[in-house]
C-alpha cells in the first residue's frame, strides 16, 4: 500500500514538473541567435574641414559587383564602364533578349557611345547569354 | 478512491506524455521550431534581383550603402549614384536630408563645391546676363519657401509589368522637405526677359563621359516661360532649413512644386533664356509619356508606332501604407494606428481612404496637417483585426481637383506615372489563451 502510494506521488510530482516546464516551452521561444551572419557596414570617420570656401563631401564610394563569368566580359567592363558603373547591368530585371540588343544600341545611337560594330555584337551576346529570363542567376 | 485516482493519473499521464512531445515538436523549442520553420530568421534572404514579374516589396532589393552626408540607402547605382529612401523614413511628413533619395543621371557629378568660385549665371536671350555667388542670393533676394515632393519620374518603375529597362525603383524615389531660396521669377526679372523668349532652360554642374551634342555628356531641363510654374518655381539654397547635402544638389537646385524631379536640376549653375524650343535629348527623347489618360499603353501600340509622345510634367495622386510595414505580426484584438502619406502634383490632398479587405470596402482616413497643396499629407486611422488571419490593407487618395487613385496598372517605356493604388497584406495572430 505504502509502495503504491508512493508510486503514485512521484508520477504526480513528475507529471506536474513536465507539465510545468511543457506549459514554458509552449510560452517562448528564447536564447537563438542563428547561425547567419548578421549585415553590417563600417562606421564612417568624421572628415576634418578648414573654414575655406571649399565644400568638399569627399569621393563617393564604389559598389560594383562581379559580373558573371563569360565571353564578353572584359568588354562590358571596359566599354559600358566608360559612362557608367556595370552594376548598371546587375539593377536590371531579367531582360528578354531583343531588350538587351535595344538598349546595347541606344547606347550606341542615342548615347553616342563609341562602340566598334563587332564588340557591339560581343557585348549584346554576353547580356543576353547571362541576364535573360531564362539564364540570369545573380 | 485511491484506486481510482491512481487509474486516472496513469492514464492521464501517459496522455500528458504525448501532449508534451506534441508540444515539443509542434511549436516552441528552437529545434523543433527549426523543422516547422516558423521562426522569420528561417525565411530565406531577400534576393538580389526581381523579375521578370513585378517586384513585390516596397522599397527595391538592393543592399544598404553609405555615401557621404548620408544615412544608409538602398543602392540602384553606385556611379553616377542612385540611392533609394527606405520605407520607414516616410513616417515623418518632412523626409530627412540624410535619408533622401538620390538620382544622378551622368557620373561626373560633383564631390566638392568652392564657394569663394561658384556663381549661379542667368544668360541667353536676356537684357543683362548676370551671375550671382551665394552670398549674393542669400542677401540682395527675400527669402521663400514651399514645402515641396519630390518624386522621381520612374518611382515604383519595378512593378511594370512587363518590367522596362532603367532604374528599377521601389516606392522610395521620393521625399518632402521645405524647400527655401530666391524666387526664380525674381532672378529672371533682375536679368530681364527679352521678348520673344519662349523657355527658360536649367542646367547643373554635373556632366558624363559622352560626347558632346548627346545627352551622355551633358543634362539640361527647360520649362516653357508661359507655364505658370515658373512664378511657383524656387532656387534653394535650404533644405528642411539646411544646407542641401552635396548628393542632393549643393549649393542650389531648382524645386519646381508639383513637377516631378525631372526638372529640379541639382548644383543648378545656369539658367538660360531660350528663343527657341529646347531640343536637347533630355528634353526631345527622354522623359516624355504617352499623350493618353493616365500616360498608359502597351508595348503592342508602342510597336506600331502609334503612340504620340508629350513631356512629362506634374504627378499623378499618390498615397502610402508606411506603418505598420508588415514585418511583423499583429495580435488580434489589438489595436493598432494605421499611418502614411498621401501627395498629388494637381494640389492639395483632400481625401485618404483605408480598406482591410483589400479595396472592397473603404472608410475616410483622419489627415494630418496641411503643409500646402505640394507636401506630403500624414494621415492615419486606428484599425483593430478582430480575428485571426491575413488583411491586405489597401490606400486611396484623392486630390483635390477630384482625381482618385485607381486600381489599374500603368503602362509606357519609360517606366513613369506608376500611381496605382498600394496594397500590404498584414497577418494577425491569434491572441486566444488556450488555443492550439
Amino acid at each position: 500500500m505504502i509502495g503504491k502510494r508512493w508510486k503514485t506521488g512521484l508520477l504526480s510530482i513528475g507529471t506536474a514538473t513536465l507539465l510545468a516546464g511543457g506549459m514554458l516551452y509552449a510560452q517562448l521561444r528564447s536564447g537563438s541567435y542563428g547561425s547567419r551572419n548578421a549585415a553590417s557596414m563600417p562606421q564612417e570617420p568624421v572628415p576634418e574641414f578648414s573654414a575655406d570656401g571649399k565644400y568638399d563631401a569627399g569621393s563617393y564610394p564604389s559598389f560594383t559587383p562581379e559580373l558573371a563569368a563569360g565571353d564578353g566580359k572584359l568588354e562590358v567592363q571596359s566599354f559600358c564602364a566608360t559612362c557608367h558603373s556595370t552594376r548598371y547591368i546587375i539593377m536590371q530585371p531579367p531582360l528578354p533578349r531583343a531588350t538587351w540588343d535595344a538598349e546595347v544600341n541606344k547606347m550606341i545611337k542615342v548615347y553616342g557611345a563609341p562602340i566598334p560594330e563587332a564588340t557591339a555584337k560581343r557585348i549584346t551576346a554576353y547580356l543576353q547569354e547571362h541576364y535573360a529570363p531564362e539564364n540570369r542567376k545573380e | 478512491m485511491e484506486r481510482e485516482t491512481h487509474a486516472v493519473s496513469r492514464r492521464s499521464a501517459l496522455k500528458f506524455f504525448g501532449a508534451a512531445g506534441g508540444t515539443l515538436a509542434l511549436a516552441n523549442w528552437t529545434h523543433a521550431t527549426r523543422a516547422t520553420a516558423a521562426s522569420p530568421d528561417d525565411a530565406k534572404p531577400l534576393e538580389s534581383f526581381t523579375g521578370p514579374s513585378a517586384n513585390p516589396h516596397w522599397n527595391s532589393v538592393g543592399p544598404y550603402v553609405v555615401e557621404p552626408q548620408k544615412a544608409p540607402l538602398i543602392l540602384l547605382t553606385d556611379r553616377p549614384v542612385q540611392l533609394e529612401t527606405p520605407r520607414h523614413y516616410f513616417r515623418t511628413v518632412f523626409t530627412p536630408n540624410e535619408a533622401f533619395y538620390v538620382r544622378w543621371h551622368l557620373a561626373e557629378i560633383p564631390n566638392a563645391v568652392h564657394l569663394t568660385e561658384w556663381k549661379l549665371r542667368i544668360e541667353g536671350n536676356v537684357n543683362k546676363p548676370l551671375a550671382f555667388s551665394l552670398s549674393d542670393l542669400l542677401q540682395k533676394f527675400k527669402p521663400a519657401s514651399v514645402a515641396a515632393v519630390n518624386q522621381c519620374s520612374g518611382n515604383s518603375r519595378s512593378r511594370l509589368q512587363p518590367r522596362v529597362p532603367g532604374g528599377q525603383w521601389g516606392n522610395g524615389a521620393m521625399g518632402n522637405a521645405l524647400w527655401t531660396g530666391v524666387r526664380l521669377r525674381e532672378l529672371l526679372d533682375a536679368a530681364g526677359v527679352k521678348s520673344g523668349s519662349l523657355q527658360v532652360q536649367f542646367e547643373g554642374l554635373d556632366t558624363g563621359a559622352g560626347p558632346k551634342g548627346f545627352g551622355s555628356s551633358r543634362f539640361q531641363k527647360s520649362l516653357d516661360l508661359a507655364n505658370s510654374v515658373i512664378d511657383e518655381t524656387i532656387v534653394a539654397y535650404l533644405m528642411n532649413g539646411e544646407a542641401l547635402p552635396m548628393l542632393n544638389g549643393f549649393p542650389v537646385r531648382l524645386v519646381v512644386p508639383g513637377y516631378f524631379a525631372t526638372y529640379w536640376t541639382k548644383s543648378l549653375s545656369w539658367i538660360r533664356v531660350l528663343d527657341t524650343p529646347d531640343d536637347n535629348f533630355w528634353m526631345k527623347t527622354a522623359y516624355r509619356i504617352p499623350d493618353t489618360p493616365r500616360g498608359t499603353t502597351t508595348p503592342e501600340d508602342l510597336k506600331g508606332g502609334k503612340v504620340k509622345t508629350i513631356p512629362i510634367e506634374r504627378m499623378p495622386v499618390r498615397s502610402f501604407l508606411v506603418s505598420p510595414d508588415g514585418s511583423s505580426k499583429i495580435p488580434a484584438g489589438l489595436g493598432v494606428t494605421l499611418s502614411g502619406i498621401a501627395f498629388s502634383g494637381y494640389g492639395n490632398v483632400v481625401k485618404v481612404e483605408v480598406s482591410d479587405n483589400g479595396g472592397s470596402h473603404w472608410h475616410a482616413a483622419e489627415l494630418g496637417e496641411d503643409h500646402g497643396p505640394y507636401s506630403f499629407r500624414g494621415w492615419q486611422t486606428s484599425w483593430t483585426p478582430k480575428t485571426p488571419g491575413k488583411y491586405v490593407i489597401a490606400t486611396r487618395a484623392t486630390d483635390e481637383k477630384g482625381n482618385v487613385q485607381p486600381d489599374e496598372p500603368v503602362w509606357n517605356a519609360g517606366g513613369y506615372l506608376w500611381n496605382r493604388i498600394e496594397k500590404q497584406e498584414l497577418v494577425a495572430g491569434s491572441a486566444n489563451g488556450g488555443e492550439r
